[in-house]
């Protein structure tokens, strides 16, 4: 059952967004999202279905004409090639969360290239915006962003919802977080999942219908739970968040397991529930202005990375060409993973492609030192 | 380094150096409290609550023209952070974090009491931790709501119609986010903010746009270009930082009349004047004799920068019953202004055609990620409305990404395939 349920998990992740043109009718209730900024609740409540934009590793080639290179990472571009090929014709709606400049810039391209006529086929075009500073203005700003988001969703939906739908929407999603949560308990310690296995796993929450995502997580969990544990250096992945499994199978191809990542995407998506006895638009919105992105305060993101390292005897962390905030926070990674005496290394490749052969031999010589460490660990 | 053609000019640069001098005088000396801050920060805040504020971009203009800034930034390339990170705005955190690893201008930059920065670029509320903790600084921080509708022609609109500019739920938030700074900086200074006075300060504000307005028009049409792009930088960023001031009023109409004057006196930049440049982006510091490196060669002429053009379209703001609503609605589209389409491509392009441009050069300051974005809408659009693009890739403050002949080399080429032919 383990195999099949990570498997449609697998599937939950990896293929919805890949699949949008070939299905009209099941496109028209589909909502296009850039990053997981932006509350699967709402745009579930608001009758509709959330599929995040993705990278791989394909050319962008009609992307290529409006994007300036380095500037995006590759989802975005995927994102946008998506939206001047017509694949995005038949969905209701591409939400844009201001989770980093790249996906604000994104949003005023997309509609600046409809204006134009460029994108003819695209369908509305919606802003996210989260602030994060710790002030009562910023959380009623929030809050109203996220109250306006609902209201346009379903208005794009053809009907009217309530807070009612919407608390029933965090109550669903809360309990698939319940599942995701054990998927991800079963990679610390003597982690019993790869990689890749778990980020697609964690991932398909965003995706999937969340009562069918609590049986497929719950009945991966059961069964993993039996298996034996997987030695091999266990690895962070850090950085720039990844939106994928593709730097996970290119760091296990070398003989670790990537035990945790900060990424919405993966073990930092589902870690907490959300409260909505009260406001329920606040409380989504206090929940998703904590999700790791390129605007989230270094304090915070060092706290998710101080607490991930009790699991990891070494970080691989990701600063692409594209990055433009988390190399920054390279001084304090350093200072941190010194004082816990956790090897790193930084790569440099496109976290959605293929290694570089400089990053692969940075990481091969972080796991020489990572299992290096571990022996003379297990011998003292 | 070209001569300067214009009094004004030299009375620009020994003010900011006096000015300088006489902030680490009273820092030092009299321990009163300076502000390090971002350019986009509202400066009469500061000014009226009596703390001076140094402006990051033009602490880092300063350092890149005295040729420090490559060693600057090979300390913190050394320090592990990747190359390919904001230049400009952080060559003064290397400044103060790299304190041995060059010689910074004029004794340095002494400790401020507060950091301030709008949230606008991703990377900003990480220089500013890094800066504010290698001064053991506070760091005070304005978010930036994201703009969501962008109005065609803005420069029509923000003079009189500037509530039109901004969404409501911007505007109120911006506001109140003032509100929360005048609070902060009257803690700190020992002057309450006199809102009478912060109404006064933006009618000045004003005026000494207006003044520039009339010096813009001057330039545009003028027969053949009476100031170097160069000279109008320094002449407006000189006044900028101390915008509404009567230094800044009366060196603005004393850069003006002298403009006039050579105007009227059918004096030029270049005697051969053929072609008109516009420059597009931040400015060139570690080699501003780029800017009129083919006056001689090839009689073209850069007459148009952001710098001037911009203080009059993006800052005057008339009916201030609600001053801070106003100086709100400036503050919160700053950036969409210059770099998001479609505001920056349809205001490029208009100036353009008011300064009967020829050719234009693109900078693409592949570092300053948030800027470098917008840029083939910015081209694209300039092409359509009959004019050449050039795009220069090159960072603003790093002398070390710039290779000043072969850049020379390709603007020559450029000029003689596609605008002299």
């Amino acid at each position: 059952m383990s195999l099949g349920a990570i498997d449609e998990l697998r599937a939950g992740f990896e293929q919805p967004f890949w699949a949008l043109g070939r299905d009209v009718a099941s496109d028209g209730r589909t909502v296009v999202v850039s990053w997981p900024s932006v509350p699967v609740e709402l745009v579930r409540a608001a009758g509709l279905a959330p599929i995040f934009a993705r990278g791989r590793n394909a050319p962008t080639p009609t992307a290529h004409g409006v994007l300036e290179p380095d500037l995006f990472p590759n989802r975005l571009r995927q994102l946008v090639d998506a939206g001047l090929t017509g694949r995005l014709a038949g969905v209701a709606a591409v939400v844009l969360p201001r989770s980093s400049d790249p996906d604000y810039k994104c949003f005023l391209y997309l509609r600046e290239l409809a204006r134009l006529g460029t994108a003819a086929e695209l369908p509305p075009v919606l802003l996210f915006d989260l602030l994060h500073a710790d002030s009562p203005d910023a959380r009623a700003y929030n809050a109203d962003r996220a109250r306006s988001l609902y209201a346009d969703l379903a208005s794009l939906a053809g009907q009217p919802r309530g807070d009612d739908e919407l608390r029933g929407a965090v109550a669903s999603a809360n309990r698939a977080r319940t599942a995701a949560r054990r998927v991800q308990a079963l990679r610390a310690g003597a982690p019993r999942l790869s990689g890749v296995d778990a980020l697609p796993s964690l991932g398909a929450f965003l995706q999937l219908e969340p009562e069918r995502y609590a049986a497929l997580a719950d009945a991966a969990a059961d069964s993993l739970a039996h298996r034996a544990p997987l030695e091999a250096p266990r690895v962070l992945v850090a950085g720039e968040p990844v939106d994928g499994a593709a730097l996970h199978a290119a760091i296990e191809a070398e003989g670790a397991v990537v035990v945790a990542e900060l990424s919405p995407f993966g073990a930092c998506g589902t870690e907490t529930d959300i409260d909505s006895s009260g406001d329920p638009f606040a409380a989504l919105a206090a929940h998703y202005e904590r999700v790791i992105d390129a605007r989230l305060p270094v304090g915070a993101l060092m706290q998710r990375l101080d607490a991930a390292l009790v699991s990891a005897d070494a970080v691989v962390i990701s600063l692409p060409p594209d990055d433009a905030s988390f190399g920054w926070d390279y001084p304090r990674y350093r200072e941190l993973l010194a004082r816990h005496a956790v090897p790193h290394a930084v790569v440099h490749g496109d976290p959605a492609g293929s290694l570089t052969p400089s990053d692969r031999g940075r990481i091969q010589s972080l796991l020489d030192d990572a299992r290096a460490r571990r022996e003379a660990a297990r011998v003292y | 380094m070209s001569t300067k053609q214009f009094e004004s000019t030299l009375a620009a640069a020994a003010f900011q150096k006096q000015w300088f001098g006489e902030l680490r005088r009273r820092v030092f000396d009299e321990r009163r409290p300076y502000a390090l801050i971002q350019a986009d920060v509202p400066f009469e805040l500061f000014d009226l609550t009596d703390i001076p504020a140094v402006s990051n971009q033009w602490w880092s203009s300063i350092v890149a023209a005295k040729r420090q800034a490559p060693a600057f930034l090979s300390a913190m390339a050394a320090d592990g952070i990747p190359g390919p990170l904001c230049r400009y705005c952080s060559l003064g955190l290397a400044t103060t974090r790299y304190p041995k690893a060059g010689d910074a201008p004029w004794g340095g930059l002494p400790t401020p009491r507060l950091l301030c920065a709008r949230l606008t670029c991703d990377c900003i509320h990480r220089v500013f931790s890094l800066w504010a903790d290698a001064f053991g600084a506070e760091l005070y921080e304005i978010e930036h709501p994201a703009a969501s509708e962008l109005p065609p022609k803005w420069w029509e609109l923000t003079r009189h119609r500037w509530r039109e500019l901004i969404e409501p739920h911007r505007l109120d938030f911006v506001a109140g986010s003032l509100e929360r700074l005048i609070e902060k900086l009257e803690s700190i200074g020992e002057r309450r903010l006199d809102r009478a006075a912060l109404r006064e300060r933006l009618e000045r504000v004003n005026r000494q746009e207006e003044i520039f307005d009339a010096a813009r028009k001057l330039i545009a049409s003028a027969p053949v270009t009476p100031v170097r792009m160069t000279e109008q930088i320094a002449n407006v960023m000189a006044t900028q930082w101390v915008r509404g001031t009567d230094w800044a009023i009366a060196h603005a109409q004393h850069f003006h009349d002298e403009l006039r004057a050579r105007r009227l006196g059918r004096r030029r930049v270049c005697e051969n004047e053929k072609a008109r440049l516009m420059w597009v982006g931040a400015g060139l510091w570690h080699d501003t004799d780029f800017y009129s490196a083919f006056e001689k060669s090839h009689g073209a002429v850069f007459v148009w920068s952001m710098y001037l053009a911009f203080g009059p379209d993006a800052y005057i703001r008339y009916g201030l019953d609600d001053p801070l609503a106003a100086l709100a609605s400036r503050t919160a589209t700053f950036n969409e202004f210059l770099h998001n389409p479609p505001w920056a491509a349809e205001w490029t392009v208009a100036q353009a055609l008011e300064h009967r441009i020829d050719a234009a050069l693109v900078l693409h300051p592949k570092s300053m990620k948030p800027s470098a974005m917008g840029r083939f809408f910015i081209e694209r659009a300039l092409e359509r409305a009959g004019i050449p693009v050039l795009r220069v890739e090159a960072d603003v403050v790093d002398a070390l990404a710039w290779d000043p002949a072969a850049a020379r080399k390709a603007v020559a080429a450029f000029l003689e395939e596609r605008v002299l032919e």
